[in-house]
C-alpha cells in the first residue's frame, strides 16, 4: 500500500510538472490582454476651463432619459442631487481648493472605457459595448448583482435601491436617440459655452491637444484624462488643476480588465488546467476508489462495527 | 480518552428541542423578511448604498460560508488524494456542512441579487461572458451544488430509503446507490476541480477593483490566498462542528483524527501568513502593515487572531483539550473570516461620502439563513447516519452495507 501511495505521489508530482512546462509554454503577457479603441468610438471632451456651472446639461439628461427630478434632502422645491444616483447620469460638481482661490467644474457620468471594467465584470452581458464604443445596459439581462458598481474606477452605475425592478442607471451616451432623432447627447446639446462637446474620440482626442498646444500651461500637465488612463476612455477631460480634486483617480495605463484576463490566462491558460487537472483527479481519484471499496466492504473491515446491540429498536426489548 | 470513532451513527436525541426551536424560528423571521425584501427592494431591508453595494450577505453568506463550507472539499483531499484512510469516518459531517454552507450561501445570494427573475437566461450558456470572473464563481459554484454535494450526500438518503418497508423504495435506493458507486470517482474529481476554481475565482473577484481596495489586501495573488483560506476555514468549520456536537451528545473523543486535523489547519495557517507577508514585501507595501493607521491596525488585528492560535495550536497538550481547542479554533477562524469581509467592504474605497453598516433586518437575514442551515443539521445528524461515534455508544441507528462505504 505505501508503495503505491508513493507511486500515486510521484504521478501527481509528474504530471503536476509536466503541465507546468506545457502551461508555461503558452505566454500570457499582460500587453497581449490590452484593448484598443474601436475605430469609430465616439465621446465627449469635457473642457472645465470652458464651463460655466449653469448645470444646464442636468436638466436636459434627465429630459432625454426619462429620469425623475432628484430632489435629495432640498424639502422637494429643487433638483439638488449630492452625487450620480439612480436618477442622476450626469452632474456638474465644483471644486474649490482649501486656500478659495482654485476652483473648478467637474461633470461627472460615465466615462465610456474603451475597455470597461463593468462590461468585464458583467457575468451575463447586460453591460456591453454599443456599435460606437458606447457601454449600454440590457434589463433584460441584468440579474442586480451590483459587480459593476464594485468594479468601475469612478463609481458611475447606480442602482434603484428602493425599486421592486431596479434598474442600473449610468449615461448611454444617449443611445436612444443619437443617429435617430438626434445628432448629438442632450448634454453637448444644450451646452451654451461648449465645454461638453461630442464626437469621434479620435477628433476629440486631437481637438484636446490642439487647446493644450495653443495654450500651453493652462492645462494640468499639459495632459487630456482619458488618453490613457485605465486603458483609456471614450470620454475625455481638459482641467486647470489637478485631476485628482476632480474626483478622477490616478489609474494605469493597463486597464482594470486587462490585468484580470492576465491573471486568469495565467491560472486558467485557456482552460488547458482545468482540463489537465480533472484528468489527473479523476485517475487518482479511480485508483483510491478501486481500494477504498475492497478495504471496506472486506467483512474484516466491519469486525468491530457499532454492535447493532446499541440501535434504539433492540435496546427497547 | 482517546478513542477510535467508527463511521456513520444516527444521534438517539430528540429532535425538537429548545435550541432547534430557536434556529428554526430565526430561519423563518430570515424567510419572512426576505419575502418582503421581494416585494419592495433591496433598500428597504439592507443597509447597502451606491457606494457600498456589496455587504453582509456577500461577506458573510456567499464568501465566508462558502469558505467554511469547504470541509468536505479540504477533508476530501485529505481522504482521497493523500490517501489518509483514517479521516472517512468524518466524511459525511464534512460533506453535510460543506452542502448546507454552499446552499445557504446560494440561498441568500437569491435574496441579495436585483433582479433575480433574469437568473433564467443563465440557462443559456449564450449569455455567459467568459472574461467575467463572477459569471465563472456562479456557474462554478452552481455545478458544484448539484453535481458534487448533491451526489456525495445522497447516501445517507439513499440508506433510510433502503431501509423503508417498501421493498420498492428499498430496490430504487440500492440502484440509485450502485449507480453512484459505479461512477463516483469522477464526481468526486468534480468535488476537487470546481472548488479549486471558485474559490480562487472569489479572490479574483476583487482584483478587477483595481485601485479601489487599499493595497494592503489588493494583489494579484488573491486567488492564491483565497483558495488557501478556503482549507484553512473549511478544516475550522468541520472541527468546530465535530467539538460542538461532541460538547452537546458526547459520542467520545478521537484526537487522534481531531489532532490531525488542528495540526494541518495551524501549519495551513503559518504557511497563509508566510504567502501573504511575503506578496506584500514583493509588492514593496509592507511598510504600509507599521503605519499604524486604521488599515494596518485592522491588518495586524487579522494577523494576531490568525498567527496566534495557528502557534498555540503547535503544542500538544492545548490540542488535546477540547474546549482550548474549540477557542483557539474559533478565534482562527474568526481571523480568516475577516480576511474575507475586508477587500469588499472594511478596506473598499467608496469614492464618495458613503457609509455602510448592515440594517437590522439584513442582520436578522444573515442569521436567519445560518440558523437555517444550522436547523437542517440538527434534523439531518438525529434522521441520518452523519456523525461518526465511538463503538459502544447508544445510537438511534447506523450506517448499513454497502451504503456505509461512502
Amino acid at each position: 500500500m505505501d508503495v503505491n501511495r508513493r507511486d500515486i505521489l510521484k504521478g501527481l508530482i509528474g504530471g503536476t510538472a509536466i503541465a507546468g512546462v506545457v502551461a508555461s509554454a503558452i505566454p500570457a503577457a499582460s500587453s497581449e490582454t490590452e484593448v484598443a479603441a474601436q475605430a469609430d468610438a465616439v465621446g465627449l471632451l469635457y473642457d472645465a476651463t470652458k464651463c460655466i456651472g449653469c448645470r444646464a446639461c442636468m436638466p436636459a439628461c434627465q429630459n432625454a432619459n426619462g429620469l425623475t427630478p432628484d430632489r435629495g434632502n432640498s424639502g422637494g422645491l429643487y433638483m439638488q442631487p449630492e452625487a450620480l444616483n439612480a436618477h442622476t447620469k450626469n452632474l456638474i460638481k465644483l471644486y474649490v481648493a482649501d486656500d478659495g482661490h482654485e476652483r473648478s467644474f467637474m461633470k461627472q457620468q460615465c466615462m465610456h472605457c474603451i475597455d470597461p471594467a463593468c462590461v468585464s465584470g458583467c457575468p451575463m452581458n447586460a453591460l456591453h459595448k454599443e456599435p460606437m464604443g458606447v457601454v449600454g445596459w440590457n434589463g433584460s439581462l441584468c440579474i442586480g448583482c451590483r459587480y459593476c458598481q464594485i468594479a468601475c474606477p469612478f463609481n458611475v452605475p447606480k442602482f434603484e435601491w428602493d425599486q421592486v425592478n431596479p434598474k442600473i442607471v449610468k449615461c448611454e451616451l444617449c443611445r436612444h436617440i443619437v443617429g435617430k432623432t438626434e445628432s448629438q447627447p442632450a448634454c453637448t446639446k444644450v451646452c451654451p459655452t461648449h465645454a461638453v462637446i461630442y464626437g469621434k474620440r479620435s477628433e476629440l482626442l486631437a481637438e484636446a491637444h490642439r487647446r493644450i498646444s495653443e495654450h500651453p500651461g493652462q492645462y494640468f500637465e499639459d495632459r487630456v484624462y482619458g488618453e490613457f488612463e485605465g486603458g483609456g476612455t471614450q470620454c475625455l477631460v481638459l482641467s486647470r488643476v489637478d485631476f485628482s480634486h476632480l474626483g478622477l483617480p490616478k489609474l494605469g495605463k493597463e486597464s482594470g480588465p486587462a490585468q484580470v484576463r492576465y491573471v486568469s490566462n495565467f491560472i486558467y491558460r485557456g482552460f488547458l488546467t482545468p482540463i489537465v487537472l480533472y484528468g489527473g483527479l479523476a485517475g487518482v481519484m479511480s485508483y483510491r476508489w478501486k481500494h477504498h471499496l475492497i478495504h471496506s466492504e472486506s467483512p474484516e473491515h466491519h469486525e468491530g462495527d457499532l454492535p447493532e446491540a446499541t440501535t434504539q429498536e433492540e435496546k427497547q426489548v | 480518552m482517546s478513542v477510535k470513532w467508527r463511521r456513520y451513527v444516527r444521534l438517539d436525541e430528540p429532535l425538537y428541542t429548545k435550541p432547534f426551536f430557536v434556529f428554526a424560528s430565526l430561519a423563518g423571521i430570515a424567510f419572512l423578511l426576505g419575502f418582503y425584501r421581494e416585494l419592495t427592494g433591496l433598500g428597504y431591508v439592507t443597509g447597502l448604498n451606491d457606494g457600498y453595494s456589496w455587504g453582509l450577505f456577500k461577506n458573510w453568506n456567499v464568501t465566508a460560508l462558502t469558505a467554511l463550507g469547504s470541509g468536505g472539499y479540504a477533508v476530501a483531499i485529505l481522504t482521497w488524494l493523500f490517501g489518509e484512510r483514517k479521516f472517512h469516518p468524518i466524511m459525511r459531517t464534512a460533506l453535510l456542512t460543506s452542502f448546507l454552507g454552499y446552499g445557504t450561501g446560494m440561498l441568500c445570494l437569491g435574496f441579495d441579487v436585483g433582479r433575480p427573475w433574469n437568473f433564467l437566461h443563465f440557462n443559456n450558456p449564450r449569455n455567459w461572458n467568459s472574461h467575467s470572473v463572477l459569471a465563472e464563481v456562479a456557474i462554478c459554484m452552481t455545478a458544484y451544488i448539484i453535481f458534487a454535494l448533491d451526489v456525495e450526500n445522497m447516501p445517507p438518503f439513499l440508506e433510510r430509503m433502503y431501509q423503508s418497508q417498501d421493498p420498492r423504495k428499498s430496490q430504487l435506493a440500492m440502484k440509485i446507490f450502485y449507480a453512484i458507486r459505479a461512477t463516483y470517482p469522477f464526481f468526486v474529481a468534480l468535488a476537487f476541480l470546481l472548488p479549486t476554481m471558485h474559490q480562487a475565482s472569489l479572490g479574483e473577484l476583487m482584483f478587477l477593483a483595481g485601485p479601489r481596495v487599499h493595497p494592503l489586501w489588493q494583489t494579484a495573488r488573491l486567488p492564491l490566498l483565497y483558495l488557501l483560506m478556503a482549507y484553512i476555514l473549511g478544516l475550522a468549520c468541520v472541527l468546530m462542528v465535530l467539538l460542538l456536537s461532541n460538547m452537546v451528545w458526547n459520542f467520545g473523543w478521537d484526537f487522534d483524527i481531531l489532532n490531525q486535523l488542528t495540526k494541518l489547519m495551524g501549519r495551513l495557517t503559518a504557511a497563509w501568513l508566510a504567502i501573504q507577508y511575503a506578496d506584500l514585501a514583493y509588492r514593496h507595501v509592507i511598510g504600509l502593515v507599521f503605519k499604524f493607521d486604521f488599515y494596518s491596525l485592522w491588518f495586524l488585528v487579522q494577523t494576531f487572531l490568525l498567527l496566534v492560535p495557528a502557534l498555540l495550536l503547535w503544542f500538544r497538550p492545548l490540542r488535546n483539550r477540547p474546549g482550548t481547542l474549540f477557542v483557539l479554533t474559533f478565534f482562527l477562524s474568526i481571523g480568516g473570516i475577516i480576511y474575507r469581509f475586508t477587500p469588499t467592504t472594511i478596506a473598499f474605497f467608496p469614492l464618495g461620502d458613503y457609509r455602510y453598516f448592515p440594517s437590522v433586518a439584513e442582520i436578522l437575514m444573515s442569521i436567519g439563513f445560518t440558523s437555517f442551515a444550522v436547523t437542517l443539521f440538527l434534523i439531518a445528524v438525529k434522521k441520518f447516519a452523519i456523525l461518526p461515534a465511538a463503538a459502544g455508544k447508544a445510537v438511534a441507528g447506523a450506517a448499513v452495507q454497502p451504503f456505509d462505504t461512502l
